[in-house]
């Protein structure tokens, strides 16, 4: 029987780092303690003792010895603006983790997988691309420039495509349901969207016009 | 010392009453109607809807204004918010999640000697579930000699993005399966004649204790054959399903037993493919069509009964149109409509409520109209046959006495024989309307052919 770490159950949820990636969105580093999760899963982060709370999926991938959220700033955000306040050994209360998004991607299936995320929703495909680094992926991100692509190194060359709207810096120029029109789909792929709605549901269109069955997308949407 | 108990929400809430008034009976308290008499008042709160809270907020104004000139204990739990948990304790004695109830005796004896600040409060604010077994195992004050509630589950890991229940029951956590089967038995034993399995998700049963605890229809399975074995007559309910989790093997159980009933209650919520995913509810139309078609042709026989909610945020009326297709091809007998009221803490709630508060008036009224047809033509088609009716008391016209068929159609009809209260009773039908039907009972049929 493996020992149980009773320390690691009962330390604090403590940040390591607050990493910027652009101005309005930052990476939040904290303990992982024992809390175990399967990519694409979020949890409910807040900073100890305040009443508010937000759902963030996991950023980091599983075997990471810590954890990461991705958090996009908002103007007159309780919590994101907090969170970014905060130093290294202050205290967060996590709970999770939760959901069922990308259940159906984990191996041992072995499908040809299409990521398709607009904003900080790239968050649970960075994790599960993070666990399973030769997976068969494709992502396409929709960001407004190029600053938003977070950390895209982490993805194979020809994985990643940025769709940047408001400059010619991306690897195309235009919205991603633009960018989706004009792609060529096996109609074995299994899809899934992370973002705001009116990308999701648009994108739903788009694929469902291209004969992807209803069964093979999956959809996460934040706002 | 009496106590007084008011319990708001859902057959949920009123189970764990049924555990409350036990813990606090053992106690050494006695249960009075009159809260101006009673030294210990509580409330079993819901948080579903704002005016639900409200009741609780202005029951506690009127109990802190009584503190001056007696002396009482306050307490609150049931489904509580964490935002309105922080305005709580500085208002109620005792403020717990119902996992914490078995501890209330603890909680009272501290309570005289130290603050008048709660004393179990938890700090997560998702609650933790891990002491509701102990809740489970207090033997229940049931509110019926012959109808009840039996909890299989509890919380819910589904995060719907209208709902704050995960953060109000905490995560999905499942009854042991052999409790369950104990406690219906000792229902059975007692001649109780509806039994309904209580769940926010029953049919996730056992999936977080996946190898180590039977799946939902392994559990109706179980019931089943209990009610074979047992050879009286009893209907199980359950209550509410997810269509996510829902698996073709619960309707060939349901199919094959005859105790259990064949109504099923499947939240729907929107007809609309978006609107679901914009709800997070993990299926879209046609899965839900599938598990219809299913249960239908397994169970023609059986009705169907739904939840839905009008005005979802950002809600158009051509989305809401495929819910009107949606309530006319599945032919609910029965729909629970609500308008979209956005729920602090719910994911939606940080999302603009964009639906007019008048355009989800009519849409409210229009699905109701809509629905108050197909039951009706449902009803219709009932007249002339004969049902088994379990009557459940005397109904609001004189001399008569109402119940419900065992797909839960309400059924009155003329009786002054108030002994057939909690019996089963065959009843045939002679006329209809939208939400019921109007029948005589076989013995009054006989009579009349005798006469």
């Amino acid at each position: 029987m493996s020992k149980i770490d009773i320390q690691a159950m009962i330390a604090p949820y403590s940040v390591k780092e607050i990493r910027n990636l652009c101005d309005a969105s930052y990476v939040v580093r904290f303990n992982k303690n024992t809390l175990a999760f399967r990519a694409g899963q979020h949890l409910v982060v807040g900073v100890l003792g305040s009443s508010e709370a937000r759902e963030y999926s996991v950023y980091s991938g599983r075997d990471e010895e810590f954890l990461e959220i991705l958090v996009r700033e908002v103007e007159d955000g309780i919590v994101s603006r907090k969170l970014r306040r905060l130093k290294e050994g202050n205290t967060l209360e996590v709970n999770g983790p939760y959901g069922f998004f990308l259940t159906n991607a984990q191996p041992p299936e072995n499908k040809k997988l299409l990521f398709i995320a607009s904003g900080t929703g790239i968050a649970p495909f960075h994790s599960f691309v993070k666990t399973y680094p030769n997976a068969d992926y494709t992502i396409i991100h929709g960001i407004r420039t190029l600053d938003e692509a977070y950390e895209r190194e982490c993805y194979k060359e020809n994985r990643y495509v940025a769709c940047t709207s408001r400059e010619n810096t991306g690897d195309f120029h235009g919205r991603l349901t633009t960018y989706l029109k004009n792609m060529d789909i096996d109609k074995e792929t299994m899809v899934y969207l992370c973002g705001n709605s009116d990308m999701v549901f648009e994108s739903i269109d788009i694929l469902q016009e291209k004969g992807l069955s209803n069964s093979h997308i999956f959809t996460e949407v934040y706002f | 010392m009496f106590y007084h108990l008011i319990t708001l929400g859902c057959q949920m809430n009123v189970s764990d009453s049924e555990r409350m008034h036990s813990i606090l009976q053992r106690m050494g308290y006695v249960n009075t109607d009159n809260e101006e008499e009673a030294n210990l008042l509580g409330i079993l709160a819901c948080s579903v809807r704002q005016k639900a809270i409200d009741k609780v907020y202005s029951r506690i104004h009127k109990w802190n204004k009584w503190k001056n000139k007696r002396n009482l204990i306050t307490f609150v739990s049931g489904c509580v918010l964490p935002a309105d948990k922080e305005k709580f304790l500085k208002q109620f004695d005792l403020v717990f999640p119902m996992s914490e109830a078995n501890q209330l005796p603890d909680m009272i004896r501290e309570y005289g000697v130290t603050s008048g600040i709660s004393l179990k409060t938890g700090s997560s604010r998702i609650p933790s579930n891990d002491n509701i077994f102990s809740l489970w195992n207090v033997n229940p004050t049931y509110h019926s000699s012959f109808e009840a509630f039996v909890p299989i589950q509890n919380g819910c890991d589904k995060f719907c993005t209208f709902c704050a229940v995960p953060y109000t029951r905490g995560r999905e956590v499942s009854r042991p399966s052999s409790d369950i089967l104990e406690e219906i038995s000792k229902l059975v034993r007692g001649g109780y004649k509806s039994i309904t399995l209580l769940g926010q998700n029953v049919n996730s049963y056992g999936k977080d204790k996946t190898g180590e605890e039977i799946s939902f229809a392994q559990l109706l399975e179980q019931i089943g054959e209990l009610g074979i074995v047992s050879g009286r007559e009893f209907l199980v309910y359950y209550t509410s399903p997810h269509p996510r989790d829902m698996k073709t093997e619960v309707v060939d159980v349901m199919a094959k037993y005859k105790v259990l009933a064949k109504m099923v209650h499947l939240p729907l919520q929107s007809g609309d493919d978006k609107v679901l995913v914009k709800m997070n509810r993990g299926y879209n139309i046609e899965k839900y069509r599938e598990i219809i078609s299913y249960i239908q042709l397994k169970m023609p026989e059986a009705t169907l009964f739904t939840d839905i909610i009008v005005g979802f945020t950002g809600e158009t009326e051509e989305q809401f149109q495929n819910t009107v297709k949606a309530i006319d091809e599945f032919k609910f007998n029965m729909a629970y409509i609500a308008k979209y009221s956005a729920r602090p803490g719910a994911a939606s709630y940080r999302w603009d409520d964009d639906v007019k508060i008048a355009d989800k008036k009519d849409r409210f009224e229009r699905l109701t109209q809509q629905l108050s047809q197909i039951s009706e033509a449902y009803n219709n088609s009932l007249i002339g046959k004969s049902f088994r009716v379990l009557v459940l008391g005397k109904d609001r016209k004189p001399g008569h006495l109402y119940g419900l068929t065992e797909g839960k159609i309400i059924v009155r009809f003329a009786s002054a024989n108030e002994s057939l209260i909690g019996t089963f009773t065959d009843v045939k039908i002679v006329s209809a309307s939208d939400f019921s039907v109007e029948g005589k009972t076989e013995m009054v049929l006989d009579e009349l052919r005798v006469s």
